[in-house]
């Protein structure tokens, strides 16, 4: 291995490579905030009583795991301007790809938690006159949260290296910016190992995060 | 505008070769990370820290950034820094597995830990020596309980499979995306390719829940 490592020609990329971030930042803060509160919705709607609102739901569920999310966004990207005829500019249909991908997955992490929530509580509910929607988000969803935080959790990291899938299509992501840095510089090695350690540098923290949840739910789950 | 997706049957053969490349990429990568996964599981329980913290940055390292950097990675940078070059086919097959190896050890480590210590106590009061504890009492059981999170890994890896058309393998992804282009039809295209996948990977998602549900109850708990 006889290799010079030379990263000062990324000095001169400093601030593409903060643009980079900013939108991955960006796409994966604002997917999580879809995936976390719609797919708590769609966990409710597949524990629906009816089944024509049950059935849809869980195939959109299951549709959104079974298939790659590359092809999901390149989907999204091709066909949804052909499909409807409107033109969303690429961050917006970025997100949507990456935040319904996401409220599919969160939303089976929801619904152990949900079904978690003792019969007596809601038994307590109807004693306490509590409207349907209080005890939805008094009631179920905070319990539920707790529960599945860990895993919503690993989901979230999930798709902060998901967001990456976007390059492909040209979003201006960190992804992207690296890439094309790469290719300018010809620096392939020094550059993806850089943006490696970036996007290594984000979810390590968060990872830590659910182990330190996971540790503290094993306690108390012991007692 | 007019969606006729009878299109798609005359490309039937094209669609079936990548097919039959995202399937063998999968299952050659499956096969081989779950093995050495499995063989750093086991190191990662070691005492010495000079093994443990290796291996622990290794899958750290692996888990936590996009499979995506990972394949550029070792498809660019592996010529670069060795001088040889590699055929695109096997730095695929060497990002995907060493990618399989770093999730399937956390499976295999979930599973060894989830042996309840009363069993570690039991064999200690019986006196059996540690490695047939190890090999009657540990294995036995911490592999039938990975066998559904092992599966679900498998799945996942097949869908990130799709990857692999970004260094320009012909697979299903890669087939899907080019007769898109060249047809002028992504629509029909595109979806058909994410049927094709979806029928693949349910099947095998509903497997898991089944193995959990039956076979685990009667023989792992």
């Amino acid at each position: 291995m006889n290799y010079q490592f030379d990263f000062h020609f990324l000095s001169g990329n400093f601030g593409a490579l903060w643009d980079g971030l900013k939108v991955t930042v960006q796409l994966a803060l604002i997917s999580n905030v879809l995936g976390l509160t719609l797919g708590f919705g769609l966990c409710l709607l597949t524990l629906n009583r009816w089944f024509f609102i049950r059935w849809p739901a869980q195939l959109f569920i299951e549709f959104f795991r079974c298939t790659p999310a590359l092809l999901q966004i390149v989907w999204f990207f091709y066909c949804v301007p052909m499909l409807f005829n409107v033109f969303i500019d690429p961050i917006t249909m970025g997100v949507l790809a990456l935040g319904l991908n996401l409220t599919a997955f969160n939303a089976e992490a929801y619904r152990a938690g949900v079904q978690a929530v003792p019969r007596e509580h809601l038994d307590a509910c109807v004693a306490l006159g509590l409207r349907r929607w209080q005890r939805t988000l008094y009631v179920i969803l905070p319990q539920a949260l707790r529960s599945a935080l860990p895993v919503l959790m690993t989901n979230g990291i999930g798709i902060l290296q998901q967001s990456a899938l976007v390059a492909i299509v040209a979003v201006a992501d960190l992804m992207y910016v690296g890439k094309s840095i790469a290719t300018e510089a010809y620096r392939p090695l020094e550059t993806y190992s850089l943006i490696a350690l970036i996007y290594f540098a984000m979810s390590l923290p968060i990872a830590q995060l659910v182990q330190w949840l996971e540790r503290r739910q094993d306690v108390a789950q012991a007692r | 505008m007019q969606l006729d997706f009878t299109v798609v049957l005359s490309y039937w053969q094209v669609l079936a070769k990548g097919l039959t490349l995202t399937l063998a990429f999968t299952l050659g990568c499956a096969l081989l990370g779950s093995l050495l996964g499995f063989l750093l599981s086991l190191l990662r329980l070691s005492k010495s820290v000079f093994i443990r913290l290796p291996t622990g940055l290794y899958v750290e390292l692996f888990r936590g950034t996009p499979l995506l950097i990972q394949l550029f990675w070792i498809f660019f940078c592996l010529p670069v820094v060795f001088g040889i070059s590699v055929a695109p086919y096997v730095s695929v097959v060497l990002a995907l597995t060493l990618y399989m190896t770093a999730i399937t050890s956390e499976t295999f480590r979930g599973a060894l830990k989830s042996i309840p210590s009363e069993q570690h106590d039991a064999c200690t009061a019986l006196g059996l020596a540690k490695w047939n504890k190890v090999f009657y009492v540990v294995f036995p059981q911490a592999l039938l309980r990975a066998i559904p999170p092992l599966l679900s890994n498998v799945v996942s890896l097949f869908k990130e499979s799709a990857l692999i058309s970004s260094v320009g393998i012909a697979d299903l992804m890669f087939v899907g995306q080019n007769i898109s282009n060249s047809t002028a039809r992504p629509v029909e295209f595109l979806t058909a390719v994410a049927v094709i996948y979806f029928l693949v990977a349910f099947p095998l998602t509903r497997l898991v829940g089944v193995i959990e549900t039956r076979m685990l109850r009667r023989y792992a708990y």
